[in-house]
């Protein structure tokens, strides 16, 4: 149900703000099971997060959130709520602080129903390193839902809750909510604060919204955005009201298409699909136009070689010593800090941690992290010259739709080239939205991705949402 | 060319300890890494400017002094603590 309609049935009293928090409850413990979207369900401090929102609605102060039940991805800091980030290193890890959204959501009366499983520490596509299992598809339990925020997008989908906080560094909201058929919006670099959100790759990460459409993401943006004296990267240029341009005339826009997006490597369903849909805005009147982003053949290896620096650098803080696991072996100081470190990280994080190393240390820096910058800074600038001409790109937002768990996930270098169309994004730092497009063969989603120019979230909601009117989205059936 | 020599060295570097087993899997993974990194090192950098500025810092706030979290909040995580302090292996 749409979040506009949430908000109206919670202010006409039609329903109460615990009788909803109750049905999503009730919900997520007959259906979680079954997905392990979850890692920590909030059963009391949700009813108690309703039962205040419900005074706060009888007193006719309601703001957009209160009373909407929300899930959090669980790298993002929640106050005396266990906050793992899918790790064994984090396993029991309360955090004594809210990060910036957490307490903007909670300012608001929104009532938090739970942390979601993830990739550990974010890192992958597919949610199955996470320390608390793997999280499955609700479209299909034998298929990953994505990730990292495949906790979010599967609870979005199975309806466990109204709406869901991710992050995403390299295009861990949008894939997963390609994945499980649902809209997920990552905003420019710099619109929602990152403090309290737990580091990977600091120049990277970007909080994002899934949710059940485009007006949806840009229902929870409005609540979350701003600059935040907290984090010195957030904007003060973010202007907020993301749905104004929604149902207004889009039809003069220019689309780019951007040509290496379509070559070896795309499924060709998710090509026709993606297709299909420029001319679905080719016949409202939209100006589509083949454009070219050379770079894109570097973007995977710069973005590995970045987020890993940046990730081996951050991930140092997991000592054993001031919070996390703490080994019982290591009779000296270092034997101490390195085997904590092995005993709580996984594969994947360990790896991504010994490449950041690799990229940053005496003799390989200047041949793998210096060019990594160099094609950073190439990248944004050919996306620079495409919005000179074009207002929004449409582009694939996987080269596949949901794969069957165990197909890929061990094999690290596939799922890294299964990035290829979302790491450029936040490589430049631009905002960028995932919607369903269309459904496989085997009935899996399609997603299809458009991405705007720096802080023009408005007409990247606009434009997908104008779709979204058009298209039969189908519901996951668990 | 990577090789189990480098793995360890990296280990040290990342405070990770493997076993011998375990630095023998990651030196065939970050083989196969590495050679999908290597694909930078094709990009002709000669037309492109080295820089760190990926990031803006606009908005720095003023350095006021503000309350800081209570020391039972800060060590509350910990796993070794005496004294409000955290206990570690002998260092000298």
């Amino acid at each position: 149900m749409a979040l506009q309609k949430l908000r109206d049935m919670l202010d006409k009293k039609e329903i109460s703000a615990v009788e909803l928090t109750e049905t999503y409850l009730n919900r997520i413990k007959e259906k979680d099971t079954k997905i392990n979207s979850y890692i920590t369900v909030c059963n009391e401090s949700a009813i108690s997060e309703a039962k205040n929102a419900q005074k706060v609605i009888d007193s006719g102060n309601s703001t957009s959130f209160t009373g909407i039940p929300v899930s959090v991805k669980d790298n993002i800091c929640t106050k005396g709520i266990k906050t793992t980030c899918a790790s064994k290193m984090l396993e029991d890890f309360v955090p004594p602080y809210d990060a910036t959204v957490a307490k903007k959501l909670k300012n608001n009366n929104a009532v938090i129903l739970g942390k979601t499983n993830m990739d550990e520490f974010a890192m992958g596509g597919s949610s199955q390193t996470s320390y608390f299992g793997g999280v499955k598809n609700p479209f299909d339990t034998s298929r990953v839902p994505g990730g990292s925020s495949g906790g979010a997008a599967a609870s979005v989908s199975a309806d466990l809750c109204a709406a869901a906080l991710g992050s995403d560094t390299g295009g861990s909201v949008r894939q997963p909510a390609s994945f499980c058929g649902v809209t997920g919006l990552k905003p420019t670099y710099g619109t929602v604060s990152r403090w309290g959100l737990i580091a990977f790759a600091s120049s990277l990460d970007q909080i994002g919204v899934v949710a059940k459409s485009a007006e949806d993401t840009g229902y929870i943006l409005n609540g979350i955005y701003g600059y935040d004296e907290n984090d010195a990267t957030t904007s003060k240029k973010s202007t907020g009201d993301y749905n104004c341009l929604v149902g207004s005339n889009i039809s003069n826009l220019k689309i780019g298409i951007p040509k290496e997006f379509f070559g070896d490597g795309l499924d060709d369903e998710v090509k026709k699909a993606v297709l299909n849909a420029a001319e679905y805005y080719k016949k409202l009147g939209c100006e589509i136009v083949e454009v070219s982003l050379p770079c894109l053949e570097y973007a995977v290896s710069a973005y590995y070689l970045i987020s890993s620096a940046e990730a081996a650098s951050n991930l140092s803080r997991f000592d054993g010593i001031k919070y996390g696991l703490r080994s019982g072996l290591g009779e000296n100081f270092n034997d101490l800090i390195a085997n904590s470190r092995r005993e709580g990280f996984g594969n994947e994080v360990k790896r991504r941690i010994m490449l950041g190393n690799y990229a940053l240390c005496s003799g390989y820096y200047d041949a793998y992290y210096k060019n990594a910058t160099r094609i950073r800074t190439e990248l944004k600038a050919e996306y620079a010259k495409i919005f000179e001409e074009c207002d929004v790109i449409l582009t694939p937002t996987a080269p596949t739709t949901a794969y069957k768990i165990g197909q890929q996930e061990n094999d690290p270098v596939k799922m890294y080239l299964a990035d290829i169309y979302t790491v450029t994004v936040n490589i430049a730092g631009l905002p960028a939205i995932s919607t369903t497009c269309s459904y496989d063969t085997n009935g899996m989603p399609i997603g299809m991705s458009l991405i705007g120019k720096s802080f023009d979230e408005k007409t990247l909601i606009a434009v997908c949402d104008r779709f979204e009117k058009d298209f039969e989205r189908k519901e996951a059936v668990l | 060319m990577f090789n189990l020599e480098l793995t360890r060295h990296l280990a040290n570097l990342s405070k990770i300890h493997f076993t011998d087993e375990e630095l023998d899997k990651m030196t065939e993974d970050m083989t196969n890494i590495i050679e999908l990194m290597d694909k930078v090192c094709e990009f002709d950098s000669s037309k492109t400017a080295y820089s760190l500025d990926a990031v803006n810092y606009n908005d720095l706030r003023e350095d006021n002094p503000k309350d800081s979290y209570p020391t039972e909040k800060i060590i509350s995580n910990a796993k070794n603590i005496k004294n409000n302090s955290f206990v570690v292996p002998k260092v000298v």
